[in-house]
């Protein structure tokens, strides 16, 4: 009998142990993103848009649809040289992360559901995926990519996209409301 | 001999103020990198005749900073680009003038003849103010 509770309460014993011991890999799920891994998101993250405005480019005659999509195929293009560039000069490699396979995950799925688009449903569809997605780029960088970032050159260029995204954001929703009425 | 010295003294102070005013002078004018889309661009260079003002607009964060701004007929404006991207200063209600496009870095000036609301017509939420006093 005393043998069986010896083993129940070692097993319980054990139990919490684990479970304990669990936690910090838990917590592992906020780790921070290293540079490198920050400069793979931001390359990323841009390309991404620059994708969709190719696609709107292609796809849309709505004059204000395609002011928005050259404008942000160019700004997008001047983030990606300027962080490849500053890459190159700090030695970092851009690093494969949760984050980008993320970005990249959701980019397929969008790129088929704005490819089934045509004429006016297309539009919308369009600027609806850019309101929102410049809104989680936005939250990413304000939240996760300054913060994270250690190198002081690389948080500078995090900080002045911040401003363009949230501009980008701003003109989107201008043209969302041309759909919206 | 005095009169001689003074002549000579003249004549090397004249040249000393020449070789100042052209060594002070032309390398500012040259590190602006002004493009010149228009006639209007030419004379809105920072030549204008002494006596009329010059006003800086930095357009920095995606904005003109300050986005209102008040002179006097006749005075120059000079925008400079400090964003990461390009941009153009427009005048908004009948597209009167542009700068063209502005490249990071990169100045335009323009002689203000009449109040005018202006914008970037590439990030069109971007607005500035120019009123003539």
């Amino acid at each position: 009998m005393k043998i069986k509770q010896s083993i129940a309460m070692l097993s319980t014993f054990a139990i919490v142990c684990g479970a304990l011991l669990c936690m910090p890999a838990i917590g592992q799920t906020n780790t921070k993103l290293t540079d490198p891994e920050i400069a793979s998101v931001a390359v990323t993250a841009n390309q991404i848009d620059i994708e969709y405005a190719q696609i709107a480019k292609k796809k849309s005659t709505n004059a204000d649809v395609l002011k928005f999509a050259e404008t942000m195929a160019k700004d997008h293009q001047s983030v990606i040289d300027q962080a490849v560039a500053l890459a190159k000069k700090l030695g970092v490699t851009p690093k494969n992360n949760a984050t980008t396979k993320s970005f990249l995950a959701g980019a397929v799925k969008t790129r088929a559901m704005l490819n089934s688009k045509k004429g006016n449903a297309f539009n919308k569809a369009y600027i609806d995926n850019e309101v929102a997605y410049h809104k989680a780029a936005i939250n990413e960088v304000e939240n996760v990519l300054i913060p994270d970032a250690t190198n002081s050159e690389l948080k500078s260029l995090l900080q002045s996209a911040l401003p363009l995204f949230k501009t980008h954001l701003a003109h989107a929703e201008m043209v969302q409301k041309e759909f919206n009425k | 001999m005095n009169k001689d010295l003074k002549r000579g003294g003249m004549i090397l102070g004249s040249i000393l103020l020449l070789f100042f005013t052209y060594s002070c002078g032309t390398p500012e004018q040259r590190a602006i990198n002004v493009p010149e889309p228009d006639s209007t661009a030419a004379n809105a260079r920072p030549t204008h005749p002494a006596g009329t003002g010059l006003h800086f607009v930095e357009i920095k964060d995606m904005k003109f900073q300050p986005e209102s701004l008040s002179v006097k007929k006749g005075d120059t404006v000079m925008w400079t680009n400090h964003d990461i991207v390009t941009h153009d200063i427009t005048e908004e209600k009948s597209k009167a003038w542009t700068s063209g496009p502005l490249a990071p870095g990169q100045s335009w000036s323009l002689v203000v003849t009449e109040s005018a609301d202006y914008y970037c017509s590439i990030h069109l939420v971007m607005k500035g103010k120019l009123t003539v006093q």
